[in-house]
């Protein structure tokens, strides 16, 4: 018993010391975000830095009279777009996938696993042809779309492997009811499976949110998104570092807010499509 | 075929991703056998010439070394941690709030990572670089020197892109049957065999994903970069990634670029198909 | 399952919502404009933070019935963006920003930009070419066309420390590249005496890409005394071609080249290879460099920030020294604008170009910053500037316009690429990785190739 508990202790010391060092490296840089954002400019640059400072928050008062509002607004859109086209195309093609057999599956999981091989630098011509020749360009649809080949590769994988863990038997039973596969998606498997459509529609927001290339090329002023708006911002004379933080905090918050209330469903519906 | 229900579930999204892959996929190959320089009249077939050009030059051959070592550099010390990580907080008793703390880099654009931590390393007046590291004795001007900014990068891709490693291994770690560890501890089995006998194998599948996924993002990485160090200095930090985007639209030369994009796509078509083979059949 | 359809019912309102409101609208002709430098360029048009429209922009808005879109970008960001736009001939600009270090050069020769000269006459009463510093308009000119007009505008010169130089003892700013090299050794072993760590000799530019060359192209032209960048000088494609001249980076190129590696390492601060303007500026405005040069701009662009009380009161201001061949160091530039091919709206988009580079909205640039650069020659003799700075130091600055030569470095459509090469090459050689020799090795071979390959010696 005792042997037990010492290994529990030695065993708990490092885990917190590593549990420690960890967070001090997370959170390092988004607490001093933090605390530029409500600096002065000078004081943000100033070396000793200032720990005790009177916040200013004039920074943020510039991102409301800014434009910054509507990239936070597209960039919304976008995402949301994103995540619901995303669902809607992933969710039977991953159900559709874990009812399949043999090399087609196969083939095909690869085909959707791997989709961006192209690097993106590669693809931007093409597709800034694309959306022009649809007309398309700098609207918020073109980027959510552009965004499907990150996010729905991501979704599928991580339905899959969730679909599969929901036993067959259960589709059997509803179609032997005259159940048809559309029903069978609709009135057994979604319900079942909400916690991680949940954890998807999280990630899937938060890689949208996020990407920066497809969104800047596709954009010009009417649908430039939040990480657009932050790499405008470094051209400016001044490198108004309390601004840049700012505006980089706000862009933070939505999806913090998410992840905040959902981190339990995001782990839970990863652990089902991690392992098989 | 077109009777079954699967052909229909899974058609939209085939159509969906070929337009905005497969088109541009084929669009890219294309323009990989074209001379099609912007300040040079008329687009026309040049067959290799792109990639005898390519292969030849200096800037794709360190850009091969930079991309090389920030790839294995990043992603084995992201494996390490967000195993760790993953480990030290997989238990029941684990408080939800910590694993949020965790993951909040998850939230923040790469190009806001990009700008955090460049000033936080800038040695003139970053938190890091000019205060923290004088600060036990280190003064070095991190940015500035070649390995120094490769290792800049490193370190804020790893802060960047580790917590959605470390949300698939916590996910794993946990779907991982606990009976399994008490039959094996019953056998009178010390910790480290329970990693290497159960935890490892275990986890095999989620590791070959995360990596997967990590090869296709690491060689994407380009915003991150570019606004830390914009490939420097010198080409330091020149990655695949910069070194085409610098070709198309600083040296104009869209057939070139193309060309570094095809050899791109077959480096990770290898790489994946290596990594689904081995591990992720029937995935 | 209810709960699923209300959520997904209220999801659909929710991005219906978003998206009704965010189109924007519509106006009378709009004329699209991307450029860089949000909250500097253009301030009293569009507000500190880019995105506002100022009284002034909408009485000009009112009274020509157009709609002026600014987006701003980072510039090497926005220049892709000018190319797909170009490629595809979108025309989704009408005003394209362009440098006169490569933008100029290159969107000019791929049939981009729409020539000027026809335009000038039709809004003199807006832009008035006869009024504006000739060299300026000269470096936006491309073959005997112009093709952009000037707004922000700079020509070479040296800001340094009073204070410091007469502490050791140096009563005067160095005439010649020369004598400003003892005088950076003596500044350094001076620092290095008095236990001083933070304050650096010198701030240059190093990072990698373009942003060295044109502060570097102006060491070249001094220690060559011509743009040695080919055999015998030539600045356009034809008298390259003519002649069939060869690159000589490994030739008369290499002094001036040599002697930027070795200031910025010997006397620069420790992360001069990353350094762009922006920390140049910073560096000094924090009082920890002595000199800042050849882009004097850089330093009145910092000083107003500056909290130390001695950068305030003891910066002064040189003419660029000379080199062994008696030319100054140059650095000059324009931030121009361009009329864009595919506009589909070019006469109203000359007249805001006018309009954005006229003599009221100069002045407006002048008022609100300070700085003592102009265009017009009206606004540099006009108490905006007169009353903040000397006669004396206006009168020079003048001269680094007048006297400077605008093209010291090749006008060919292979600028762009050749400025990111050469920059990339010092920043390689001030960071240590390569030697200058191996650096310009590699890039006598780079440019031999491009030059074969664009068709220059067929």
């Amino acid at each position: 018993m005792a042997r037990k508990l010492g290994r529990t202790l030695s065993d708990d010391l490092g885990r917190w010391t590593l549990i420690t060092l960890a967070l001090i490296f997370v959170l390092l840089p988004i607490v001093w975000l933090a605390i530029a954002s409500v600096k002065t400019r000078n004081a943000a640059l100033a070396i000793p830095p200032e720990f005790i400072f009177t916040p200013d928050f004039s920074a943020y008062a510039r991102i409301m009279s800014g434009g910054f509002l509507g990239a936070f607004q597209n960039s919304l859109i976008i995402a949301l777009s994103n995540v619901v086209l995303t669902l809607v195309l992933g969710v039977p093609a991953a159900f559709a996938l874990t009812r399949m057999h043999g090399k087609v599956q196969e083939n095909l999981s690869f085909w959707l696993l791997s989709i961006r091989m192209a690097p993106l630098f590669a693809v931007i011509l093409p597709l800034y042809v694309l959306f022009k020749s649809i007309g398309l360009l700098d609207t918020p649809i073109a980027v959510s779309l552009a965004h499907l080949t990150l996010t729905l590769p991501l979704a599928i994988w991580m339905l899959v492997t969730y679909f599969r863990s929901i036993p067959v038997d259960l589709d059997h039973a509803a179609r032997l009811d005259g159940a048809n596969a559309m029903q069978i998606l609709w009135l057994v498997i979604i319900p079942i499976a909400r916690p991680m459509l949940a954890s998807v529609a999280i990630i899937v927001f938060i890689f949208s949110w996020n990407e920066f290339l497809l969104a800047f090329i596709l954009t010009s002023r009417n649908a430039q998104t939040v990480p657009v708006a932050v790499a405008s911002l470094a051209g400016t004379m001044s490198f108004d570092w309390p601004l840049i933080a700012a505006v980089s905090v706000a862009s933070m918050l939505p999806a913090l807010i998410f992840v905040g209330f959902a981190q339990r469903h995001i782990v839970s519906g990863l652990g089902s499509g991690a392992v098989k | 075929m077109v009777k079954d229900w699967r052909f229909w579930f899974v058609i939209p999204t085939v159509l969906a991703l070929g337009t905005v892959v497969a088109f541009p996929t084929g669009f890219l190959l294309w323009m990989s056998t074209a001379h099609w320089v912007v300040t040079e009249p008329g687009v026309y077939f040049n067959g290799a010439q792109n990639f005898q050009t390519l292969f030849a030059s200096s800037a794709f051959l360190s850009a091969t070394g930079v991309t090389l070592a920030y790839l294995t550099l990043s992603t084995a010390i992201m494996v390490v941690l967000a195993f760790a990580f993953a480990l030290a907080l997989a238990g029941p008793h684990s408080s939800g709030l910590l694993r949020a703390l965790m993951i909040t880099p998850l939230v923040i654009p790469p190009v806001v990572v990009g700008f955090t931590w460049r000033f936080l390393l800038n040695g003139e007046i970053g938190f890091i670089g000019a205060y923290l590291l004088p600060a036990i004795g280190i003064e070095a001007n991190l940015l500035a020197e070649p390995l120094g900014a490769l290792f800049s990068i490193v370190i804020a891709d790893v802060w960047s892109r580790t917590p959605f490693m470390f949300l698939i291994f916590l996910a794993a770690l946990q779907s991982i049957p606990r009976d399994y560890y008490e039959a094996i501890r019953l056998d009178g089995a010390k910790r480290f065999h329970e990693f290497f006998l159960i935890t490892l194998p275990m986890m095999k599948g989620a590791i070959s994903v995360a990596i997967l996924f990590r090869v296709i993002d690491a060689l994407n990485t380009f915003e991150l970069i570019y606004v830390m160090t914009k490939g420097g200095p010198g080409r330091s930090t020149q990655t695949y990634s910069l070194l085409g985007w610098k070709t198309a639209f600083q040296g104009f030369d869209f057939g070139a670029a193309a060309a570094l994009g095809v050899v791109m796509i077959v480096v990770t078509t290898i790489v994946a198909l290596a990594v689904f083979r081995r591990f992720m059949r029937g995935v | 399952m209810k709960m699923t359809k209300n959520g997904l019912a209220a999801f659909a309102t929710a991005v219906g919502l978003l998206y009704s409101t965010a189109s924007p609208a519509l106006a009378t002709t709009e004329i699209n404009v991307i450029g860089f430098g949000a909250g500097f360029a253009w301030a009293d048009l569009f507000g500190p933070s880019g995105t506002e429209k100022t009284q002034k922009l909408l009485d000009f808005e009112s009274a020509n019935d157009v709609s002026v879109n600014m987006e701003f970008a980072d510039e090497d960001v926005a220049r892709q963006k000018v190319l797909l736009d170009l490629i595809n001939g979108t025309g989704n600009y009408d005003l394209v920003m362009l440098g006169s270090d490569g933008a100029v050069q290159t969107f000019s020769a791929a049939g981009y930009l729409e020539p000027l000269d026809g335009y000038l006459d039709s809004a003199k009463d807006i832009f008035d070419a006869s009024k504006v510093y000739k060299p300026f308009l000269e470096a936006n000119t491309v073959n005997g066309q112009l093709w952009g007009l000037p707004y922000y505008s700079f020509g070479s010169g040296v800001v340094y420390r009073k204070d410091i130089f007469d502490k050791y003892g140096i009563t005067e700013f160095p005439k010649t590249t020369a004598e400003l090299e003892v005088v950076l050794q003596t500044i350094k072993d001076g620092l290095a005496a008095d236990g001083i760590t933070d304050v650096y000799p010198l701030t240059m530019r190093g990072a990698p890409g373009e942003e060295p060359s044109l502060d570097l192209s102006g060491f070249v032209y001094a220690y060559a005394g011509y743009p040695a960048w080919f055999e015998g000088g030539p600045v356009t494609p034809e008298e390259i071609k003519a002649t069939k001249a060869q690159p000589i980076f490994n030739g008369d190129f290499k002094p001036g080249f040599e002697t930027f590696v070795r200031w910025s390492q010997d006397f620069g601060p420790p992360g001069i290879a990353t350094h762009t303007w922006v920390d140049m500026m910073n560096l000094y405005a924090q009082g920890k460099a002595v000199v800042l040069m050849p882009s004097a701009i850089n330093a009145f662009a910092g000083i107003p920030g500056s909290e130390i009380a001695a950068v305030k009161e003891h910066s002064k201001f040189a003419p660029s020294p000379t080199g062994p061949s008696g030319k100054a160091i140059q650095s000059f530039w324009t931030f121009s604008v361009g009329v864009s091919a595919y506009s589909k709206n070019k006469p109203e988009a000359y007249k805001t170009l006018a309009f954005l580079t006229s003599e009221p909205v100069l002045r407006g640039f002048a008022d609100a910053f300070g700085w003592p650069y102009t265009t017009y020659p009206e606004i540099m003799h006009s108490p905006t500037l007169t009353d903040r700075w000397s006669a004396e130091m206006l009168g020079q600055i003048e001269a680094s316009f007048s006297e400077a030569d605008p093209h010291y470095f090749p006008y060919i459509p292979e600028l762009v690429e050749f400025m990111d090469q050469i920059g990339t090459g010092a920043s390689s050689a001030i960071a240590g990785t390569v030697t200058v020799d191996e650096a310009l090795d590699e890039l006598q071979d780079w440019s031999t190739d491009r030059m074969t390959r664009a068709g220059y010696y067929k």
